[in-house]
């Protein structure tokens, strides 16, 4: 299995190696992720997301969605839970199933009420220019659950096969 | 994040290569807000070329509905060129599909201006 190798600086570029990544299909895989929350470290998320999706053989709809939902999440996560402050740390985790996919979230924040955030779809939200992350993230994957008191947000997308 | 900027028939178009996500969208915020700022009342006819945007999130989506409001306030109008795949479906999730105009051809999309 290829090796994912992560830190804390800014010169992460060179010290990520998600492009081989392999995972044999018959057992469960776990891969860590600790980054400092800064919007700027979105490309890690990104770049290793992608190679996730791929390397599990979900269709090119069902990556995009887990590509948006799981960018959301570490937007909201560096933003909202942790107010940008890089020597806050957010912790990933994503398990790689051979039914499923589940990412797992986790900020230093003081966490947030589900109820309490406002529904973009609604006519008077629908030219807001924010507040649509957490929708997209529950749209975009199966389940979507908080834990926490917010702080750890659990997303789970199956593949069309296992449905 | 690449964005071009050229004129063609009185529109300003930017053509935007990259990802509109996380932070990287601020680059594209700033040209759109100096288009924008820099125009006279009335004047303001936008054109967002997606032809070569690879991914887009809620960030990005929000600043292209800031620029959607703010070039309404003014009185002018934007559009969209070639828009389709991952970013079709953001606006549709969205239900932004009839807010913003969209348009698949180039030329089509200048001469709506007119």
């Amino acid at each position: 299995m290829g090796v994912a190798v992560f830190g804390s600086q800014a010169n992460l570029d060179s010290r990520i190696s998600v492009r081989n990544l392999q995972v044999k299909k018959t057992t469960e895989h776990v891969i860590h992720l600790d980054l400092p929350s800064s919007t700027h470290f979105i490309y890690v998320i990104d770049s290793i997301i992608s190679e996730i999706v791929n390397d599990m053989g979900f269709d090119k709809e069902a990556s995009e969605q887990i590509n948006l939902a799981v960018i959301e999440a570490a937007v909201n996560a560096f933003k909202h839970g942790n107010n940008e402050d890089s020597s806050k740390r957010t912790r990933f985790e994503f398990i790689l199933g051979r039914e499923e996919l589940t990412v797992i979230v986790e900020d230093q924040g003081v966490g947030f009420n589900r109820e309490s955030v406002a529904d973009p779809l609604d006519p008077s939200n629908l030219l807001k220019s924010s507040g649509r992350g957490i929708f997209l993230m529950e749209t975009c994957m199966d389940s979507v659950t908080y834990e926490g008191s917010g702080r750890i947000v659990k997303m789970v997308k199956s593949k069309p096969s296992a449905i | 994040m690449n964005i071009n900027t050229r004129q063609t028939g009185g529109v300003t178009v930017l053509d935007i290569d990259g990802r509109i996500i996380g932070s990287e969208s601020l680059a594209l915020k700033n040209i759109i807000d100096g288009e924008i700022d820099s125009a006279e009342d009335g004047e303001v006819k936008m054109l967002l070329n997606m032809k070569h945007v690879r991914a887009m999130d809620s960030s990005g989506l929000g600043i292209v509905i800031a620029a959607y409001t703010s070039v309404q306030r003014k009185g002018g109008r934007i559009a969209l060129l070639h828009v389709s795949g991952s970013i079709n479906s953001l606006i549709v999730m969205s239900k932004l599909l009839t807010i913003f105009d969209r348009y698949d051809d180039e030329g089509e999309a200048i001469q709506s201006f007119q």
